[in-house]
């Protein structure tokens, strides 16, 4: 019996197997969403704010002289789909400020 | 990894503006929409009681036939 105890004690140490949770599964994914989201959605800085309004200017200049009709169809799609993602932080702004998902709970 | 892009100062704060903008329309109309539920469902509950009231007198009508038919009384 002694033997055996003693080929237990004598077993090499592995590395703590870490188990499957939520935590060791979400920590690097969280780390990536970080990395891109400090870069991607954060707010504008005061700085931009003037080069957003230059911006929505030459967007407007370009409807006007019909420089915006020459986009083509893959260029409007991409910008499609941009406006849709912009229009869809709306939604969730609704959604934050009557306080719930589906609907008004009054 | 792909390194984060760099957005446009104007898809930036159209987004951020929306949010700000989404929030505002939903508080707005969440105070417009309540008190109009309130008075809606008083509405209802008087509504229902008068409802209520008409099948409690067209049940014992009904139950009260089997007894005017019989000739029992």
């Amino acid at each position: 019996c002694g033997y055996f105890v003693q080929q237990l004690m004598d077993k090499p140490h592995r590395q703590p197997v870490e188990y499957f949770s939520a935590a060791t599964y979400s920590k690097p994914r969280l780390a990536t969403f970080w990395h891109y989201a400090k870069v991607e959605l954060v707010p504008p800085s005061p700085a931009e704010i003037p080069q957003a309004i230059i911006g929505i200017k030459n967007i407007v200049t370009g409807v006007n002289s019909g420089r915006l009709g020459q986009t083509t169809v893959k260029d409007a799609f991409r910008n499609g789909l941009v406006c849709t993602e912009v229009m869809m932080w709306f939604y969730i702004g609704e959604c934050i400020g009557k306080g719930g998902i589906v609907g008004y709970a009054v | 990894m792909v390194p984060p892009v760099a957005v446009s100062p104007v898809i930036k704060t159209a987004r951020w503006s929306f949010l700000l903008i989404g929030m505002f329309y939903g508080k707005q109309r969440y105070d417009y929409l309540k008190p109009r539920a309130e008075k809606e469902r008083l509405v209802e509950e008087a509504e229902k009681k008068i409802r209520e009231e008409q099948e409690k007198i067209a049940k014992a009508l009904a139950e009260g036939n089997i007894f005017f038919n019989s000739s029992e009384c």
